[in-house]
């Protein structure tokens, strides 16, 4: 049976930290402006050759998420400042780059 | 007006319909609802519909014609049998079954726009085949068969339940992604029949869940051998197995190795499930077991899932 490690707590750190507590233990601290450059979405990275469209200095300081929410049971969703939604953050994702 | 209700007038209009295409009609906009990008697809249920179901079940193979809908509705049935609040929905949209294999009757409209299911024998039931008659496709792309799947889980009233069973199309598409999406699964029997070709189909299915975190509870190995009345011999007529193999490769216990029955078959088109008509019957005792198999490996889940939260929304502070 596989279950990979899942959200135990999340919360806003600072005015640009998202922390997230795993069920296996484990912290991790993201940068928020960050997580938006790092998107995944078919609009930041062209889907056939997975190159990302999205060009990172285009992404203000200033920006900020809006809300944060689940996934299923494998993901979360951030809505930002900017208007951008689509990005569907894979907690195995998150574990690799927090 | 609800999209529901959209539909439902819609599919009550009757055998002209079938002369065009729904995409085609004027006054049902259907196409013309808003194509969403997956994250909006995200959302949870607003209605609290499914704020009193304690767990989502989904029945899923990725093949066709392997008893899905047979072994989702027995399991349904099994689990009513040992007292358990159970509703059960059809997510096939495009080949609906559950309705035949109960004889429910349409839902109504209550107070709250909400649909109230109709039961069977005290079992919740959601289908898209209650609004159309049998016969008429569901002409429907992908977004639009998004939204009845979306209705079905936030706009029914289902009360407080045990477990809610999810009848899974075959395939790994749309209704899957959406269904991973949008609800915290709590896990997914995967059914199959023995033969190394159905198992092509059903690995995949395997990966879907996996990619989505939705724990594998169980396999179920259908039609896994027949034996007829004048001899007590097995005959495997598909192979023989899958269902263990498939079990192995995945890490979850094999649920059920269900023989071949023509009883089956005759209680489904008779709109009974056959655990109910049937149950001191091999197959009516090993759809009891399966239930039992499952709740016990969903139990060992819930203990080591260390209290990861289902759903969550974090709103952000700003200029803190």
């Amino acid at each position: 049976m596989s279950d990979q490690p899942r959200v135990k707590r999340i919360w806003q750190q600072d005015e640009r930290t998202l922390g997230i507590n795993w069920t296996d233990g484990r912290k991790s601290l993201y940068d928020v402006v960050e997580l938006r450059r790092q998107c995944r979405c078919a609009h930041c990275v062209d889907e056939i050759s997975k190159k990302r469209t999205l060009n990172p200095d285009d992404v203000p300081e200033s920006i900020r998420p809006i809300k944060i929410e689940s996934v299923g049971r494998y993901a979360l969703t951030i809505q930002f400042t900017d208007g951008h939604r689509t990005g569907i953050y894979a907690f195995e994702k998150l574990r690799d780059i927090g | 007006m609800s999209f529901l209700k959209k539909i439902q007038e819609k599919f009550s209009g009757g055998r002209e319909e079938l002369k065009v295409p729904a995409e085609m009609k004027k006054e049902v906009p259907l196409i013309k609802t808003p194509v969403r990008a997956p994250a909006a697809q995200a959302t949870p249920p607003k209605s609290g519909a499914l704020d009193r179901v304690k767990h989502l079940i989904a029945v899923g193979s990725g093949k066709g014609g392997v008893g899905k809908s047979t072994v989702a509705l027995n399991l349904a049935m099994s689990l009513a049998v040992e007292g358990h609040k159970v509703g059960i929905v059809d997510a096939d949209i495009h080949g609906p079954s559950l309705q035949q294999m109960t004889n429910a009757q349409k839902p109504t409209m209550n107070e709250d726009e909400l649909m109230e299911p109709p039961e069977y024998e005290g079992v919740k039931l959601m289908s898209v085949a209650m609004f159309s008659p049998p016969g008429q496709a569901q002409l429907m792309r992908g977004p639009m068969v998004t939204q009845v799947i979306r209705q079905f889980l936030t706009q029914v009233n289902w009360g407080e339940l045990d477990y809610l069973i999810i009848d899974l199309p075959p395939g790994t598409g749309d209704i899957h992604l959406t269904l991973a999406q949008m609800v915290p699964l709590t896990g997914a029997i995967l059914v199959t029949t023995p033969q190394e070709v159905s198992l092509l189909d059903v690995r995949k299915a395997v990966h879907m869940f996996q990619t989505v975190n939705v724990p594998i509870l169980g396999v179920v190995e259908n039609m896994s051998y027949f034996v007829c009345d004048s001899c007590d011999k097995k005959h495997f007529i598909f192979q023989q197995g899958g269902g263990k193999k498939l079990a192995a490769e995945c890490g979850a216990p094999l649920l059920a190795e269900l023989p071949i029955d023509p009883r089956v078959a005759e209680s489904g088109d008779a709109g009974r499930a056959f655990v109910v008509s049937n149950p001191s019957s091999i197959v009516g005792q090993a759809y009891l077991d399966m239930a039992k198999k499952m709740q016990v490996q969903q139990h060992a889940l819930q203990r080591s899932s260390d209290g990861a939260l289902g759903y969550f929304l974090l709103e952000w502070k700003q200029n803190v």
